[in-house]
């Protein structure tokens, strides 16, 4: 087993000292409704906190993630990239087939197996994406989907360091996933830990570089890119839950009578 | 005997009572709206893909913008619970630089939506306006689900609002508008200047 344990507990304390010396957001009296309805549905009572870390963590991508994001955009072809995409979704495969399972949805479930198997095999160690093409089409599933669908509260908005937007019930399922990923528990000796921690960097590149218009456009048109992201992460989250709690398609064998589809 | 009064009647109740239309005619709307946000995406997939300079583009893709979307509907959503608050001449400077600001940032990077092709899908009923479902198809892009909310209130469809994966863009502009007047006294004039700003800075 790989050590991964060990910049969580300075994690910690950085975020408890930055919440003790920023505290909280203040309240809107109470005689303004309007006021008050929009703090609540905004959700983020630890906001000071939350955008010290915004600062911080855009001062890292800015001199390190950023310009490392544009560099893999400029040096490495277009092909390549989604190659190297393709291979990082299939190893998170096996969380989200885990994910599916715990989250009751057979039919995502046996795309996410599918995915694996013929991608692993005909898609050659999963550089080529077949699985689409053969009706098992990709989906969005993690921890933080599955703690929604057990009916866990979201909890107050989070932007944590490194990490950015999320939730702590995000960032539960976010620790979840990486305890039932079996890659983190394959092998051991440092050419494993190396992989490992490639493999976290590379797919840390890939998100950002696929992040990079979008984000840009943000800073470039938002008054507040902060609550914009916030907003933004918010509605995201939500969405892909819905759609995880909406895919009730049947689970009926080939050979059988297929139900009507609306 | 049908008479024309009867008939006139007739039409005017179906017309007050939107929700007990046969429901033969409100598929029809339901048509009709899919069938504007067809024509929508083809009329900005020719401009984009069309012949002219960048420039010459732009002003076509306002032009199609001004005709099928209520920016004036989408710019008081945007300001939320501020526009009450915001005297008539606030309102209506507000207004004007939201139409700029707006024709701006759609408009500007006229040069990535190069190749875009827009399939629409089947037109819903939700919360007073109708939902057209949508896969917009960008070269070297993953294809992404659209969501173009139209309302009917205005007389003819207009688009108040596009939702993309799930985002709707006028609910984050308004947290973006409404954070930043927090930040500043909830003073709508400051919200004006910067908007001014972005207007004659991106222009």
């Amino acid at each position: 087993m790989r050590r991964l344990s060990c910049p969580l507990p300075l994690l910690a304390a950085t975020i408890a000292l930055a919440a003790m010396l920023t505290g909280c957001a203040t309240k809107p009296p109470v005689d303004d409704p309007d006021a008050m309805a929009e703090y609540n549905q905004t959700n983020d009572p630890l906001e000071p906190t939350n955008r010290v870390f915004y600062v911080v963590n855009n001062g890292l991508d800015t001199v390190i993630l950023r310009p490392l994001a544009v560099a893999y955009k400029y040096v490495v072809p277009d092909v390549v990239r989604s190659h190297a995409h393709n291979v990082l979704a299939n190893l998170s495969m096996p969380g989200s087939l885990f994910n599916d399972m715990l989250q009751a949805r057979s039919r995502r479930a046996g795309d996410s197996l599918m995915r694996l198997v013929v991608n692993s095999t005909v898609g050659v160690g999963g550089v080529f994406d077949v699985a689409t093409g053969w009706g098992w089409p990709a989906h969005d599933s993690d921890g933080g989907m599955t703690l929604a669908m057990w009916s866990l509260p979201e909890g107050p908005f989070l932007f944590l360091p490194v990490l950015g937007p999320s939730s702590p019930r995000d960032a539960t399922g976010f620790a979840g996933d990486i305890a039932i990923d079996p890659l983190t528990w394959v092998g051991e000796g440092v050419v494993v830990s190396a992989l490992g921690w490639t493999r976290y960097s590379t797919n840390a590149i890939d998100t950002r570089a696929g992040l990079l218009d979008v984000l840009d456009k943000i800073k470039g048109q938002a008054l507040d890119p902060y609550a914009t992201i916030r907003s933004l992460y918010q509605q995201h989250r939500q969405s892909q839950i819905d759609d995880a709690r909406s895919d009730d398609r049947a689970t009926v064998p080939a050979w059988f009578a297929q139900p009507r589809r609306p | 005997m049908l008479t024309r009064r009867f008939l006139l009647l007739s039409a005017t109740g179906a017309l007050a009572m939107p929700g007990l239309l046969p429901s033969p005619a409100r598929a029809q709307n339901l048509d009709q709206v899919a069938a504007f946000i067809a024509q929508t995406g083809t009329d900005i997939a020719a401009v984009v893909n069309g012949p002219g300079t960048p420039g010459d583009k732009q002003k076509q893709l306002q032009v199609v913008i001004d005709r099928t979307v209520d920016v004036n509907e989408v710019a008081r959503f945007c300001l939320g619970r501020f526009w009450r608050a915001a005297s008539a001449e606030q309102q209506r400077e507000y207004q004007e630089l939201f139409h700029r600001v707006l024709m701006i940032n759609i408009t500007g990077k006229i040069g990535e939506y190069q190749g875009v092709t827009i399939a629409v899908g089947r037109a819903q009923p939700r919360e007073g306006t109708i939902v057209v479902a949508s896969i917009v198809n960008r070269p070297g892009n993953p294809p992404s689900k659209v969501d173009w909310v139209v309302s009917t209130d205005s007389g003819g469809p207009k688009i108040v609002d596009l939702i993309a994966e799930g985002t709707s863009l006028r609910l984050t502009q308004r947290s973006d508008y409404s954070a930043y007047l927090a930040r500043n006294n909830n003073n709508i004039q400051v919200l004006i200047d910067a908007l001014k700003q972005q207007a004659s800075q991106q222009g």
